[in-house]
């Protein structure tokens, strides 16, 4: 333990400077992109203020031309609010007389703004007889004037004022991005991290104190590993070199005493015998020799899964912040089916295959090879994602997301089957952490980073990247060790039997965990976070990116609250509150859009969410073993788990669908609502039953 | 340099590659679909003289099929601004009724015009194509039914041309952000890790005397002083043993 802390605690130091680094660059990035922004769009804007400038004008010289007075005209003050509301970064439009003398104006008149209309060069505009616009710095506005003139005769000049600052708006909308960007970056360099460096060191440092321990109990026995070329190599080298060189010796000494017994008088023997009690005292105290090949380099090969199943999972959840939207735009009308339900119908069907395909692969991927398999999944899933990025209409959409999530299974499941096989009792929860940490690193990161990229490349795009991603992870895969690691003791897995299910459904103490808890909150994690809030969001005016940084919100929750809570609720054993706590909290989330529609009240459904879904999510599953021991007996853990996850799955087909026919009853905001309101029933539910002595966790024995 | 400090370092590298790139990436789409916007809104509001025009006609009872000055008010309009090349005025079967081109009157839009204009969930409408983009507005009458479309071609040359720009000053100031980094930060790198790396060097230089078994004194207050020691102590000690062994040997010839 002594050294992952270590470890961990350079991380941090390098992952702080190389983000320091980072920032600088990006504050310099921005500063040159504020200087572009400033010097290429006030002209544009300044082109656009004469644009509509011009049109302001014509009305004003239609009313004239009616022989109303140019001092007395009505409405001009209206005309230009509209002109406001249309062209937010217009602050300011006034009509001056020839005189330089304010006749309307409207807006937030910049200082110096009646100096600059009395300004000669500015009077002397009333008198030109052509289109011309002038355009200057006037306090915090640049104003742009231009003549009104009727056929020869100048009656005054209209000025529009744009607001200096608007190019600092459109960049803060970019320093949101940029933000984004900041965290991704620390995630990712976490990751490279570890994948670059940590895992070999990890594993290097790790064998290093193994190494030391051995030594220390007296096994001097020789490895004959191949050690890498780095510096934790070379010291490992050294210490195999020393402990050869001991065996050397033992092996020695061992047979020229053996030689001299065997050769030697009955005196001699005698005096032979203090040597023959050393070597006898040496053999009892330290072992010598050669170790055996067991699990040989296995925590380096289980380090070696986290980079590819990162890219795999990644390529999937950059998609998750604009897929909704990008099947809204490839609708084909269903007879008989609406439009809300068939936007749901691709996510529905992905996590329909991942849920029914999952226990299957798994025995599958035992069969095949775990990196076979992952191989195929992968390659099924760029084959998908590339056919998504170039897809003609919603139903070969479906097709390709289909093979997307038949990829996705053999993936995940072929990944998991991979940290099994090389884990043990010992380090299983470790080969784990290793496996959900990747997955939720890529969960930070891809739907951000995938609503910027469909908001600027576009959706097609967005796709291609995913299915480059994909590749990528194929390349990775094909890295891992072809050699399989399986356990000689480990018994083949098998998919749930139906007769187990059926006997499962209808047990009382399993479904209270699985229908009231664990389903319940996978249909409001996949209802919420995958279709209605990038649906919500896009249609209440924003984009795809505001919906990534939303997913982005819940899967840093979940980061930051998943360790604490699965440590806390293992301390306390109280799991079950947890999982109580953690949905009522899912259940009031979407309660919030009844005080408010704005967009800080879905950050919060957005952030309550997270928050429920982490205290909840570590319990749940422990639960089933804490509670179910009796199930587990006559079943088996596998079948017990095996439904378990099957319905948890299920749960997660059913979020989309579940929520698009809300949104056909209520709308977006009752859809929220309703899902939240049917957690929070569950939750209470899932309290008052389990607040029976039966559901009290068992009292550690005394010694 | 050691390889540790070598994978630290592109390490380093990659992730500032990837956060320049973005936020160059981020900056120039930004600043595209900020340049496009402007120049659509500039079109637009061409576009939105012709429309109130049109609605005039539609309340006094003319048919929308038989404006006769529309023609002339779409040349005027279009002579307004320098940026327009073309107007056009097309019916929902995508049909042109008005141009100021007389060749396109009666002939067929693209598709992607009557599918964007039918596609919008406003009244306004464009479509980007190599050389020339459209915006474009449907045109309604009083009982806020569609009665056509209204589309303005305009080139794509001035929003290309500033996006060249903007995006070939953007690419440089990224290209010196990230090779400030290149330089800086293996610097920063080197003095975070000189710890970690001392503590490596007293490792090797305590393994590097393993089988000649001397031990030379080692900086003290490394984070595997306890290793070392442990190290030390159980070659010390199997080495004495055998030692022993081979006096009681000696002893005996």
């Amino acid at each position: 333990m002594l050294e992952k802390n270590y470890l961990w605690r350079i991380y941090w130091r390098l992952a702080g400077v190389i983000m320091v680094c980072v920032v600088v660059a990006l504050a310099v990035v921005s500063y040159f992109s504020h200087r572009v922004f400033d010097r290429e769009l006030v002209p544009e804007t300044e082109q656009k203020a004469a644009t509509v400038g011009a049109s302001v004008r014509a009305l004003v010289l239609k009313a004239t031309g009616y022989g109303i007075d140019f001092s007395q005209l009505y409405g001009v003050e209206q005309t230009f609010a509209e002109v406001f509301e249309e062209n937010p970064e217009f602050a300011y439009m006034a009509i001056t007389n020839t005189d330089g003398n304010v006749l309307y104006a409207r807006g937030t008149e910049p200082i110096g703004a009646r100096t600059h209309f009395r300004n000669p060069v500015v009077l002397q505009i009333a008198h030109e007889t052509t289109d011309l616009s002038k355009a200057a710095r006037v306090g915090q506005q640049y104003i742009v004037s231009m003549p009104i003139n009727n056929d020869g005769k100048p009656l005054g000049v209209l000025h529009v004022g744009i607001d200096a600052a608007f190019v600092d708006h459109v960049l803060l909308e970019v320093l949101l991005d940029v933000l984004v960007v900041l965290v991704v970056s620390l995630f990712f360099t976490l990751e490279l991290l570890n994948f670059m460096a940590g895992a070999r060191l990890a594993s290097g440092l790790g064998e290093f104190a193994r190494q030391v321990d051995r030594m220390k109990a007296g096994d001097f026995t020789a490895t004959a590993r191949i050690r890498a070329n780095d510096e934790i190599g070379r010291l490992l080298r050294r210490i195999d070199s020393a402990i050869d060189h001991l065996n050397v010796r033992y092996e020695f000494l061992a047979g020229e005493l053996q030689d001299k017994v065997r050769t030697a008088t009955a005196q001699r023997r005698e005096a032979l015998k203090p040597a023959q009690a050393a070597l006898e005292a040496i053999t009892k105290r330290l072992r010598f020799g050669s170790a055996p090949q067991a699990a040989d380099g296995d925590e380096m090969n289980l380090n070696r899964i986290r980079a590819p199943l990162f890219a795999f999972i990644l390529a999937e959840e950059l998609t998750r912040s604009f897929l909704p939207s990008y099947v809204n735009q490839l609708i084909v009308a269903i007879p008989g089916i609406s439009p809300q339900v068939v936007i749901g119908l691709p996510i529905m069907l992905f996590m329909l295959i991942v849920a029914l395909g999952q226990p299957y692969l798994g025995s599958w991927s035992e069969r095949v090879g775990r990196r076979k398999a992952m191989l195929v999944g992968a390659v099924v899933a760029t084959i998908g994602f590339t056919g998504t990025a170039l897809a003609y209409n919603l139903y070969d959409l479906i097709l390709w997301r289909s093979l997307c999530a038949l990829g996705y299974a053999m993936v995940f499941v072929a990944a998991q089957g991979y940290v099994l096989d090389r884990t043990g009792q010992q380090n299983r929860a470790q080969g784990f952490a290793l496996f959900i940490g990747a997955i939720m690193v890529a969960t930070v990161c891809g739907p951000s980073i995938g609503g910027i990229l469909a908001d600027n490349i576009g959706f097609r795009a967005s796709f291609g990247v995913s299915a480059l991603m994909s590749l990528i992870s194929i390349l990775a895969i094909v890295r891992l060790p072809a050699t399989e690691a399986v356990l000689p003791t480990g018994k083949p897995t098998r998919g749930p039997r139906m007769r187990e299910i059926m006997a499962l459904v209808v047990n009382r103490r399993f479904m209270t965990l699985t229908g009231l808890a664990a389903m319940p909150a996978k249909i409001i994690l996949t209802g919420v976070c995958f279709y209605l809030v990038p649906l919500y969001i896009v249609s209440i005016g924003n984009t795809s990116s505001m919906a990534g940084r939303m997913l982005m919100v819940y899967a840093v929750m979940m980061v930051l609250i998943v360790p604490l809570s699965a440590s806390f609720s293992d301390a306390t054993m109280r799991r079950d509150r947890y999982v109580s706590v953690g949905l009522i909290i899912s259940g009031l989330s979407g309660l919030l859009l009844l005080l408010s529609d704005s967009f800080l009240v879905l950050f919060g459904v957005v952030f309550l969410l997270g928050l429920g879904q982490a205290l909840s999510i570590a319990a749940q599953s422990a639960l089933v073993a804490e509670h179910c021991q009796e199930e587990i007996r006559i079943y088996g853990h596998d079948a017990v788990y095996g439904v378990y996850r099957l319905l948890e799955r299920l749960g997660n087909a059913l979020g989309p669908l579940i929520a698009s026919l809300l949104v056909i009853l209520w709308g977006y905001q009752g859809s929220f609502v309703a899902l939240s309101a049917l957690v929070l029933f569950c939750g209470i539910a899932f309290t008052i039953a389990t607040h029976g002595s039966e559901w009290q966790p068992a009292t550690p024995a005394h010694p | 340099m050691g390889t540790i400090r070598v994978r630290f370092i592109i390490v380093a590298l990659v992730v500032s590659f990837f956060a320049v790139g973005m936020a160059a990436f981020l900056n120039y789409f930004k600043y595209k679909s900020t340049i496009s916007g402007i120049v659509k809104s500039r079109v637009l509001v061409i576009g939105r003289n012709i429309e109130n025009s049109v609605q005039a006609s539609l309340s006094v009872g003319m048919q929308f099929m038989e404006l006769g000055t529309m023609n002339q008010l779409l040349q005027r309009e279009k002579a307004s601004d320098r940026l327009i090349r073309g107007i056009d005025v097309f019916d929902q079967t995508g049909q042109v009724l008005y141009s100021t081109e007389r060749t396109r009157v009666g002939e067929k839009v693209v598709n992607a015009w009557t599918e964007a204009a039918a596609r919008s969930k406003s009244t306004e409408w464009g479509t980007e194509a190599a050389d020339e983009y459209v915006a474009g507005i449907s045109l309604k009458n009083n009982f806020d039914l569609t009665v056509g479309y209204l589309a303005m071609r305009y080139s794509a040359e001035e929003v290309d041309r500033a996006a060249k720009v903007a995006g070939r000053e953007i690419l440089l100031a990224s290209i010196f952000s990230f090779l400030g980094i290149a330089l800086v930060a293996p610097l920063a790198l080197i003095v975070v890790i000189r710890r970690f790396e001392r503590d490596l060097r007293a490792l090797e230089a305590a393994a590097s005397h393993l089988e000649d078994r001397t031990e030379p004194a080692l900086p003290t207050g490394s984070a595997f002083d306890g290793a070392i020691g442990n190290l030390r102590s159980s070659l010390r000690d199997a080495n004495g043993a055998l030692d022993d062994l081979r006096a009681k040997l000696d002893s005996v010839s």
